[in-house]
This record gives structure tokens, sequence and C-alpha cells, in this order.
């Protein structure tokens, strides 16, 4: 686990609690003392490798005991892990690891065990790139980049434990909580749904990463391991909320990554009448920095993301006539939050002066520049009202419309092309992209799609695509008008 | 091209994930998975689609991407699955 603490605490509910379950997988109980024991076999075949001293290990996300025990195994060891996704790309996957100064990467194995490789990295890679140190950080987890390499931002394990305190008050968690693992392993959230929930001595229950848009699995799964914590993204709260399912059982519900709707949020507070339900606001970056409870019979909608958590500060900047101001009262800026939780920066350092910046009102206290648009009301509350730029979430993932355009514009045959985020009930949003192809060229809207799988991750490939024939409207500065194209779209109006 | 009496599924595919797109090109071998024009909520609604089209019980439908990559793995599994009906 991604602290020194957390791993004592690990190996006490293995002595104390050795047949309590620790993992629910593809239907299999894995109890506190297997996990020991694939633990001790990822540990043995990292010691028998032969590599030596190893500071720094890539470990591809893939969802299972066996990965789990691996990353316990090698945080024993000391080494701070890179957790990838599985699906990212070998090429991606290179220059990440070789940016994280990590010539090895190890996979676990079905069943135990781990294979690990060195790769052939060039060295020149990992230049203006940090070193990550483990005595620091264990864990360096990567923002979910739109498109392209992922940023690489390290987890301070003193941050980490400050994190599971605050969660494990505010959630109650201890060795009864059972909580329905949505997200892949190497999001954010398995902070707080595997590693702070293995803290507190419960059992995780992981959901097949294949099957996470199959509303019939998922309810099975919260419904048999009788879970008490589920958190995620509207579309998991909404899938589980399906065909009238009611979970007894839980007792919280956290909504966390995108707006969620007010059916979706109904429907939630009947499936689970016995639940405490939370809103809550956070990035890679910083962790979780807001949190709203929401009181089922008197709740406003759409949701705040609430107020700073204890210890968060909060502000919202504004252009003001001498430059940035910060915003004082009711009103509507950028937010900048320092949390417990955060990170000293990413592995990049070119990125961090623009990133972090010091606290605008003077002191010492490290800022992170969220780039979201917040509005603040005369009660001290905070909404989300989009963002500085032009990221929006698809699935729960951050993706800037602005970079998809630019790969699709790469293609030989495209002229111009523009993309939009249309409102999606399953995805929260979904991407459109508007195309004009070169004359004469027999680029189909299919060959497009077929481009774009190739060169971006799936959450950023459109889901649909418009060839014109004649150029995109422009606004009165001759960019694309975004808003000309997505009213045209959102009304129907398919040219 | 065929047209949607003489292929059903293509005809759905269009329908659902291409909807005022051209599809010309979209041939027995087009990956639907790889290109995403599939996504993993669009296969639970593939999946129920077929399951009612040719009556084929759930449980019978293997649910790994890999079973519905192009128009000709459908078609072969809902040949097998369902003989009477294509």
């Amino acid at each position: 686990m991604p602290s020194p603490r957390l791993l004592q605490a690990f190996s006490r509910h293995v002595r104390e609690q050795p047949g309590s379950t620790a993992l629910v997988a593809s239907g299999e109980r894995v109890t506190y003392a297997e996990l020991e024991r694939l633990t001790r076999r990822a540990a043995a075949d990292l010691d028998g490798a032969g590599f030596g001293s190893v500071r720094a290990l890539c470990v591809p996300a893939h969802k299972s005991p066996e990965t789990i025990a691996l990353l316990l195994a090698a945080w024993r060891q000391g080494i701070n892990t890179l957790v990838p996704s599985p699906g990212l790309g070998a090429a991606a996957l290179a220059t990440l690891t070789a940016q994280a100064h990590g010539p090895l990467t190890a996979t676990a194995v079905p069943g135990g065990g781990v294979t690990l490789s060195r790769e052939e990295t060039d060295p020149s890679a990992a230049d203006g790139f940090s070193i990550p140190d483990p005595a620091e950080s264990l864990l360096t987890l990567t923002t979910s980049g739109s498109t392209g390499v992922p940023k690489l931002v390290p987890v301070r394990t003193e941050a980490f434990d400050r994190f599971a305190d605050w969660a494990t008050g505010k959630f109650g968690l201890d060795a009864s909580t059972r909580a329905l693992s949505f997200s892949p392993l190497n999001f954010d959230l398995a902070l707080l749904d595997v590693w702070t929930v293995l803290e507190a001595g419960g059992t995780v229950v992981l959901a097949d990463a294949g099957a996470s848009g199959d509303a019939g699995y998922l309810r099975e799964l919260a419904l048999d391991n009788e879970v008490t914590l589920v958190q995620g993204v509207p579309l998991l709260h909404r899938l589980l909320a399906s065909d009238g399912a009611r979970y007894p059982a839980v007792r919280t519900v956290v909504f966390t990554g995108e707006a969620v709707s007010e059916q979706g949020l109904r429907d939630t507070f009947a499936a689970c009448p016995g639940a405490r339900f939370h809103n809550v606001f956070g990035c890679t970056e910083t962790n979780d920095s807001f949190i709203e409870d929401i009181d089922p019979v008197a709740y406003v909608h759409p949701l705040p993301i609430g107020t700073p958590i204890e210890g968060t500060d909060a502000v919202l900047l504004i252009d003001g006539p001498g430059g940035s101001e910060v915003l004082q009262g009711p009103g509507t800026g950028e937010l900048l939050v320092h949390t417990p939780f955060q990170t000293r920066g990413y592995l990049e350092q070119a990125r961090n002066a623009r990133a972090f910046m010091p606290d605008p009102r003077g002191g010492g206290a490290v800022f992170y520049r969220t780039g979201d648009l917040v509005h603040r009301d005369a009660d001290g509350r905070h909404f989300l009202q989009g963002r500085t730029d032009f990221q929006v979430k698809v699935r729960g993932v951050r993706t800037n419309t602005l970079e998809v355009e630019t790969v699709l514009g790469a293609h030989p045959d495209v002229v111009e092309a523009c993309v939009v985020a249309l409102p999606c009930p399953e995805a929260g949003n979904r991407l459109h992209a508007e195309v004009v192809r070169r004359d004469g060229a027999s680029l189909s809207s299919l060959g497009l799609r077929a481009y774009a799988a190739k060169h971006l991750p799936r959450h950023a490939v459109p889901s649909s695509v418009g060839l014109a024939g004649t150029p995109l409207p422009k606004t009165p500065t001759g960019k694309p008008d975004r808003n000309s194209i997505k009213n045209t779209r959102l009304n129907g109006e398919t040219s | 091209m065929s047209t949607a009496a003489a292929d059903p599924i293509r005809a759905y595919i269009v329908s659902e994930f291409l909807a005022g797109e051209d599809a010309e090109d979209l041939t027995d071998d087009f990956d639907l998975i790889e290109s995403t024009v599939v996504n993993s909520l669009g296969l639970v609604r593939l999946i129920s689609w077929i399951s009612e089209t040719y009556r084929i019980p759930v449980d019978d439908i293997p649910l790994e991407p890999a079973a519905y990559r192009t128009l000709a793995d459908i078609r072969g599994f809902v040949e097998k699955a369902a003989p009477a009906s294509v």
C-alpha cells in the first residue's frame, strides 16, 4: 500500500483476522492470509529476478488480486511503483516508463507470481523528469491525459496517510466495510475504495474492468457481496439503480467525477435507503478537495461540490484590472486549491510552474490551478460551472477536445476538424467530430474512426463523425464556431 | 450493398451506432470494437438486441468483446446459436 503505515496495518490484519475476506474478484474470495501468501510469492519473484536493487517499477494496473499483491510486495521492498492503465499502447507505456526512470516492468501472473521485463528505453526521454524518491512516495499515479502520454503524479506517503485518516473518519470505514471498486486500479479513486479500505481491514469487491457497462453484472456483484460503500461516477450509480434494484446494506454513497442528473440522484436515494450520500470533488494532483453531504429530503440541484474538506484552502481567481486577483465573497472564478493530500508536483518539472503556484494572497502554501470554473454563493457553497480550457469529462475521464481535434487534423485527408462535447445520458458527455475532407479524398467516417482509435485512448475517440462538404462555420476571429456546430447537432439539424 | 431485409445485423449496427453517417465501407471484416464504433455500453445494447431478435437466451451469449469484433463474427455466432433465424 502506498505508505509504510498502511503496510503495517495490512500485516496486522493478516495476523489478527487472517480468515476475513480482503478481496473478492471473479467470484473468488481472497482472505487476508491468502493475499499475504500472494504477496510473498510476488516478493520472491521480485527478489529472484536478479535485477539487483530496484528503486522504481512499472506495474500495469490489471485489476486482480495478483496485481494488488505485487504492489504490496514492491512497497514492502521500498520500491516506487508506477501504475499505468493496462490499456495504454506500447509506445506510450515505453515513454512513461522511461520518464519515471524505471527500466523495469513487472506484470502479475494469474494465480500468483510476477513476470519481469527490462525495457530498452531512450535515457534522454527522462531529461527534465525528477527521479521518484521511494522514501517520499511509493506510488506514482498517472493522470488521464486525453491524448498522448499521461502526466506522472507521485502520491506522497504522508499525504496518503492524511487522506486515509480523513476518509476513514468521514465515511466510518472499519473491518466491516465492504467497498465496491468500480474504477480502474490506476485511478486515484482506488486510494479510497481499495487502499484505504484494506488499511481499515475491510473487503474490496473488484468489479471486472471489462464488464463496467453491464448493469446486471454490477447489480449482482453489489447485492451478492452486500457492499456497504459505493464510490464512482454517476454512470455507476445509474447502472446500480436500474430496474428498481435495492441495496439495504449500502451505508455510504459517494458521487464523484462529474455532475449527477436529478433523476439519477433520486434513483440512487431510492436504491440505497440506508445510506448517507456525498458529492466529492477532486483530481489526481490534489486528491479530494471539496465535499457536499447530500440530504435526500433537502438537497439542491445541480449539486454543489460543497465546501472545502478540513485542511483544504481554496481561492477563486478572477481577472482584475491589474491582472489576476483573488475573489472576495460570492462570484465565479478559477478554482485554486491547497489540500493536505496533494502531490509535491509532476515528475516533469517544466509542467509544475504552470500548474502550481504560491498562495496568491501571500504565504508559503502551494496551490494547484484546477482549471475549473467555480461559482461561490453567499453561503460559501461552491458550484462547478465548467472549465477554463477545452476539457470535458467523458465517462469520468478528463478529455481535452482541442487535443482530439489536433489528432484528427493530422490525418492527411483532413482539412479541418472540430470536436464538441454533447450531453449523453450514459457517458456524461460524448464527443462529436465535424470534419472537412480534402477535395477528392476517399476518407469515410468509418475510416476516420479507425484512424482515431489507433491514435487516441478509447474515451477520446469521437462517438459520431460528421463529414462536411463545406468549410466549418467560423467565429469572427476565424476559429471553428464550436457553439454553432454544437447547437446544430443538439437541435437535430444534421447537414 | 445488401439491403436491411437481407442483412438485419448490419442494418441494426448502422442505425444504432452509425446513424446519419456514411456506412458504405462497413465491410464484413471491419473491426467494430477496435474502431470503438461499439464501445462497452454499446456492446450491452447489441447483446440484448441479438438475444431478443434471435431468441437466444442471454446465458448462451458470449460476453467477451472478441465475439462481436466484426459483422462476420456476429453473423457466424448467430447462425450457430439460432440456425433457423438467419
